[in-house]
């Protein structure tokens, strides 16, 4: 039961999502870039420390 | 009608100016570095390091400091309209207050209110939950920044609303307009985008400085490799949405463009060079010691290479109509508040769309009333209202420039860290590091004059097109201007040395000092995998 729920708490998220992406998108194409573009901004941000930790692990003693 | 004394108005555009900018000095900051709060909790709830966590919280104490003293500058803006600027309040009121309503009513409240759960609920959410309020934090404060510059848009572009010559107002009539007018768009990106660089270089500056001194280095490390990557793209994302604030002023601000080109004759497409440095003289309407890169400018501003861009002098040949036509709407307007005749309501319609030329010549009209301009002198009165449509050129011009000049600096700034981080040799470039530390005040200023651009530019009007600025402010005394000035000058300047005292305190003393890595310049490199356990 948990998991249907679940299930049906995404689905509703991405609906929402594709209406957001479908009005927002057409309305204001630049308000719709500002939400793409901050969420990769943050996700190329968080890659770039998370490969800081392997190049780390890698080479433990190397320059920062 | 009211005499309107030029020094009271001159007086309270300085004091919003002053208000604005200093303002401005806490707000980018705030948009971006909520966004990066954000990442670095993103990255710790993904691995479940520590130092991520160490990080989001170092770095939101340094946040909190900044939001506390920037929301009480900002405050005293909002009475500023109604106090200082009454009669644009009264004309514009219902257009600029909906947006204002709004982000009051939602973005504010939210952003305050999910500020509390963020500082204090890192022991009482899980990390999740804490991650989830981090990033309504940073939607509020982004929010906030919306709805305050689809009002500013609303002044630069007025849709969604029409005069009402009953009320003698604007009235509201669209909220999609209103939304999603192309300059709101644009310029909420843009300033939003640019509070990520003033934020990643506040972030990248003073990690620098603990490479520079050997401190925390995992820490500063990691800072300054996520600040370095948030800070590139963010600046791609800055200059591509100045590209298109560009175009739209091309397209329905053309002053203010002529203005920021410091272009006095119509352009010759497709060989017009754009002017790199010139002493604009704006009593002379001409540009000394010009330097330029020809070809240039046409593609830069139109997107295509055989538009012309209208020269200042032509617009002021093109005003010439518009303001006579104008001073016909004013007088109907007058006759239509005395008599309610249909006939005069049809002579209003008529000229409408020049109403704002027509209230820009009153400063010329015999006791400023343009219905008392005898008609052998409605030809002197448009040719001495003309230069009047063109905004503070030697201004606006540098502004931009200066706005764009540090805007490629940080390019290279961002992309060489970038670049070096990446390639773990950032501690053996301390001229870079030292770079980057002196430049942690630079977007700060790159977004001052990036405001002067876009409200110098703006001038004569307080909405475009519509209501002259000399129009819209109150009929104060010279004296309470005054005494108002000096006090905003002082409590702010109070505020500012406050956050700049906090921000140097707590910076030195550097993220949790008791627990992180010793301050020895040797200490050996600890994998972020090895350094602490999991949280719990």
């Amino acid at each position: 039961m948990t998991k249907l729920l679940r299930l049906a708490g995404l689905a509703v998220v991405l609906v929402v999502s594709l209406l957001f992406a479908v009005f927002v998108g057409d309305q204001g194409p630049w308000y719709f870039a500002w939400v793409i573009g901050t969420v990769m901004i943050i996700l190329i941000s968080g890659a770039g420390a998370i490969m800081l930790d392997a190049q780390s692990s890698l080479s433990p003693d190397g320059e920062i | 009608m009211e005499f309107i004394n030029p020094d009271v108005v001159d007086l309270s555009r300085f004091q919003f100016a002053l208000t604005a900018l200093y303002h401005f000095m806490f707000v980018p900051l705030t948009l971006g570095l909520t966004f990066m709060l954000a990442a670095m909790e993103t990255v710790y709830v993904v691995t479940g390091r520590q130092i991520y966590k160490d990080m989001a919280q170092f770095w939101g104490k340094l946040f909190g400091i900044n939001f506390a003293i920037g929301v009480a500058t900002g405050i005293t803006m909002e009475f500023e309209f109604g106090t200082n600027w009454s009669m644009y309040s009264h004309f514009f009121g219902d257009m600029f207050g909906t947006p204002l309503a709004i982000e009051g009513l939602m973005a504010f409240f939210m952003e305050s209110t999910f500020v509390g759960l963020m500082f204090f609920g890192w022991d009482r959410l899980s990390r999740q939950a804490h991650l989830a309020v981090t990033y309504l934090v940073a939607l509020g404060s982004n929010l906030s920044a919306l709805w305050i510059l689809i009002a500013n848009a609303g002044m630069n572009m007025p849709e969604g609303a029409h005069f009402d010559p009953e009320t003698m107002r604007m009235q509201f009539e669209s909220f999609v307009d209103l939304v999603f007018n192309p300059d709101a768009q644009a310029k909420f990106v843009h300033t939003s985008v640019a509070g990520y660089v003033s934020a990643a270089m506040f972030v990248m500056g003073i990690s620098a400085f603990y490479l520079l001194r050997g401190q925390h280095r995992q820490f500063a490390a990691r800072s300054f490799r996520m600040a370095a990557l948030f800070g590139i793209i963010s600046t791609v994302a800055v200059i591509t949405l100045g590209d298109v604030l560009g175009r739209l002023d091309y397209e329905k601000q053309p002053t203010k463009i002529a203005a920021i080109e410091g272009l006095w004759h119509t352009s010759n497409p497709p060989f017009e060079p754009w002017i790199v440095a010139a002493l604009p003289d704006d009593a002379k309407q001409e540009n000394h010691y010009e330097i330029g890169v020809p070809l240039v400018l046409t593609p830069l501003i139109t997107h295509t290479f055989d538009q012309p861009i209208t020269g200042m002098h032509e617009l002021e040949d093109q005003a010439g109509p518009r303001i006579r036509s104008g001073i016909d709407a004013v007088a109907a307007l007058r006759r239509y508040g005395v008599t309610h005749s249909g006939t005069d309501l049809a002579q209003f319609s008529a000229h409408e769309q020049d109403m704002g030329y027509g209230l820009l010549a009153t400063r010329h009209a015999p006791g400023q009333d343009v219905t008392a301009i005898p008609a052998d002198q409605v030809d002197d009165v448009v040719r001495a209202t003309q230069p009047d449509i063109l905004p503070n050129v030697f201004v606006t011009f540098w502004s931009f420039r200066l706005m764009v000049f540090l805007s490629l600096w940080f390019f290279a700034l961002f992309a060489i860290s970038a670049y070096l981080s990446l390639k773990r040799r950032l501690e053996r470039s301390r001229l870079l590091l030292k770079l980057c530390m002196w430049s942690i005040p630079l977007p700060i200023l790159a977004t001052e004059f990036g405001w002067i651009t876009a409200e110098a530019g703006r001038q004569p009007w307080t909405v475009f097109g519509w209501l002259p600025t000399f129009l819209s402010a109150s009929s104060h005394g010279m004296s309470y201007m005054v005494f108002s000035l000096i006090g905003f000058v002082l409590l702010y300047s109070v505020f500012i040395a406050a956050e700049l005292y906090l921000m140097f305190k707590f910076a030195r003393l550097g993220p949790d000092h008791d627990s992180m890595e010793p301050h020895a310049p040797a200490a050996p490199m600890v994998s972020a995998f090895d350094m602490r356990p999991m949280a719990s």
